[in-house]
């Protein structure tokens, strides 16, 4: 019973070892790939625009709404304090600094992150993988070095959209609908928001990138292989891993560089 | 040289996890011949393959090719390998976000710096060969398997390799495709002087192209040989697979009536 016990937590430490050294070699494989970067031009472009094409709606549909609870919420909570001319600020700071980063990060998961694993994860279990390596074409470089160089391009320019759509959203709820003074909801976020506020939050994007590439892509890489079992149910239950693993790094990797950049 | 083995196995075991799939595998692969690999479903063909072609890893001391040791091979040494070899795998693995005539063409844009015009007509050149002349620019989707399985073939004669690896080449394919396909690998050997190691069910098919012939069952190999040899043997498995002969129901009704009860074993006597 407590032997069984045992076991079993040191098969489940063995397996997370042997997941996160896996992980490590992953992440070296997919960082030498950027070797090449050069001949990946085309490539990399289409896979902005997957990205771009798969997120933009929904990350402007998303911000606008989160803008706009922002406006609603920080109107009631500022004008407790008297200080409802600084809600342009308030709305402005928590978009570049916080949301916008880790929504728009998100968002991109679900859409873009999402659909990469489960296409790679289907390269996977047809073979097509093994047949890249095959031909003595490195999977890596050809597979992830594209995605890679395409969300770190992709992703800070939809945080970017977030945030202005955002800051939109607010000033609808805040000036249109609840007649806060438009001069001082601008004048508040100009005076307020500084290159250190922007800063964060493009660190905080091109982190993000990393981490929703990484994680999706290999989940897509590794579909099955641990069970040695490669049927289609496997894919969606990486696709299902990728998406929840990302959206949680991207939280916690968010504390994580809040607290170090502070 | 020449007449060295392009590829020797010596007792090599493999295993999915503890699961021991061959057991001490010893045969040969010549040069500028077409070896057979013949065997009942799920008997190990594939996952010999495997290790041929360097996917999955081979202890040091189990296999060399060209008298090297592949268990001591490093990343370059594989590259070099994999740049003279091509590959059909059981399914095809056709990339399918790309149409059949830029799947041909991946190996060469990869490896070559040939303008795109040469790289098409190479392509075209590799899938009339095939007879896929007129399916160049569909998608592998609206490919059936047989389609498929030519449009993979002529993917992995792409870079005009040395050594040819065919996982079932003719399965799902009629007849005359079939036969097809079975000129045109003697026709690679005896233009090109080609390596080919196929792997097939098709008895037929089988004696019509081995030079060589390695017949396993359950992860050994039960004979290797001409496919004269082959023909003569008279042990009683190698003349049930040849002549196609189901299992004896006998023993399957035992195992069957055991897998029913959950593994116990059957100890009531079976009715003939
Ligand atoms: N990834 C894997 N993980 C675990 N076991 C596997 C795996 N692939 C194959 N096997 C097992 O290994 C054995 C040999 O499989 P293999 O694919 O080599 O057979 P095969 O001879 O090619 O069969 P077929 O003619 O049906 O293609 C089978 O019993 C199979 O269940
Ligand atoms: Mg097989």
């Amino acid at each position: 019973m407590l032997v069984d016990l045992i076991r079993s937590l040191g098969r489940y430490g063995l397996s997370q070892i042997s997941f996160l050294g896996r992980m490590g070699i992953f992440f070296y494989h997919m960082v030498r790939g950027l070797a090449r970067a050069p001949r990946k031009f085309w490539p990399t472009m289409r896979q902005v625009l997957f990205i771009g094409s798969k997120s933009l709606f929904v990350i402007s549909f998303t911000a606008v709404f989160t803008g706009m609870v922002l406006g609603l919420q920080g109107y009631y909570t500022l004008s407790r304090f008297g200080a409802k001319g600084m809600l342009g600020a308030a709305v402005a700071l928590s978009l570049i600094r916080e949301l916008g980063p880790a929504l728009a990060a998100i968002m991109v998961t679900g859409r873009a992150g999402s659909a990469m694993c489960a296409e790679i994860g289907i390269m996977r279990i047809e073979e097509q993988i093994d047949a890249l390596e095959c031909m003595a074409v490195d999977p890596h470089a050809y597979l992830i070095t594209p995605r890679l160089l395409a969300s770190l391009i992709a992703i800070p320019l939809l945080t970017a959209i977030f945030d202005v759509v955002g800051i939109f959203g607010g000033y609808l709820v805040g000036v249109a609908l609840l007649g806060t003074n438009p001069g001082a909801f601008i004048t508040g976020m100009e005076k307020t928001v500084e290159w250190n506020d922007v800063h964060m939050g493009i660190v905080k994007s091109l982190i993000f990138s990393v981490l929703v590439i990484w994680i999706c892509t290999y989940k897509g890489y590794f579909t099955g292989v641990d069970k040695g079992y490669f049927g289609p149910e496997e894919v969606s239950r990486a696709t299902t891993e990728a998406v929840v693993l990302a959206s949680v790094a991207i939280l916690v990797s968010d504390y994580a560089v809040t607290s170090i950049m502070l | 040289m020449s007449d060295s083995p392009f590829i020797a196995l010596q007792k090599l075991n493999s295993y999915y996890g503890s699961r021991q799939i061959l057991h001490e595998i010893e045969c040969t692969i010549p040069r500028r011949k077409i070896t057979v690999i013949m065997g009942i479903s799920g008997c190990g063909k594939s996952t010999l393959l495997r290790h041929l072609i360097g996917l999955k890893p081979t202890e040091a001391g189990e296999m060399s090719i060209e008298g090297k040791d592949v268990g001591t091979f490093d990343e370059s040494d594989m590259r070099a390998y994999r740049m003279r070899m091509g590959v059909l795998f059981q399914g095809g693995a056709l990339f399918n976000s790309l149409t059949v005539a830029q799947n041909v063409a991946t190996p060469l844009k990869v490896h070559t710096r040939l303008a795109d015009s040469t790289i098409a007509i190479m392509a075209a050149i590799k899938l009339h060969l095939v007879g896929l002349t007129g399916a160049a620019d569909r998608m592998p989707s609206q490919l059936s398997g047989g389609m498929r399985k030519r449009a993979g073939l002529a993917r992995a004669l792409a870079m005009d390799p040395e050594i040819l690896f065919v996982d079932e080449p003719s399965s799902g394919l009629d007849p005359i495709t079939a036969a097809g396909l079975d000129d045109l690998i003697l026709e690679l050997r005896e233009t090109l002087g080609m390596t080919i190691v196929v792997v097939t069910h098709e008895l037929e098919s089988a004696f019509r192209i081995a030079d060589q012939m390695i017949v396993m069952d359950a992860g050994k190999i039960l004979v290797a040989g001409a496919p004269e040899e082959i023909k003569s043997n008279r042990d009683p498995r190698v003349v049930q697979f040849l002549e196609r002969r189901a299992d004896e129901r006998r023993t399957e009704d035992e195992s069957y009536m055991a897998s029913l009860l959950g593994g116990r074993k059957v100890e009531c006597e079976i009715e003939e």
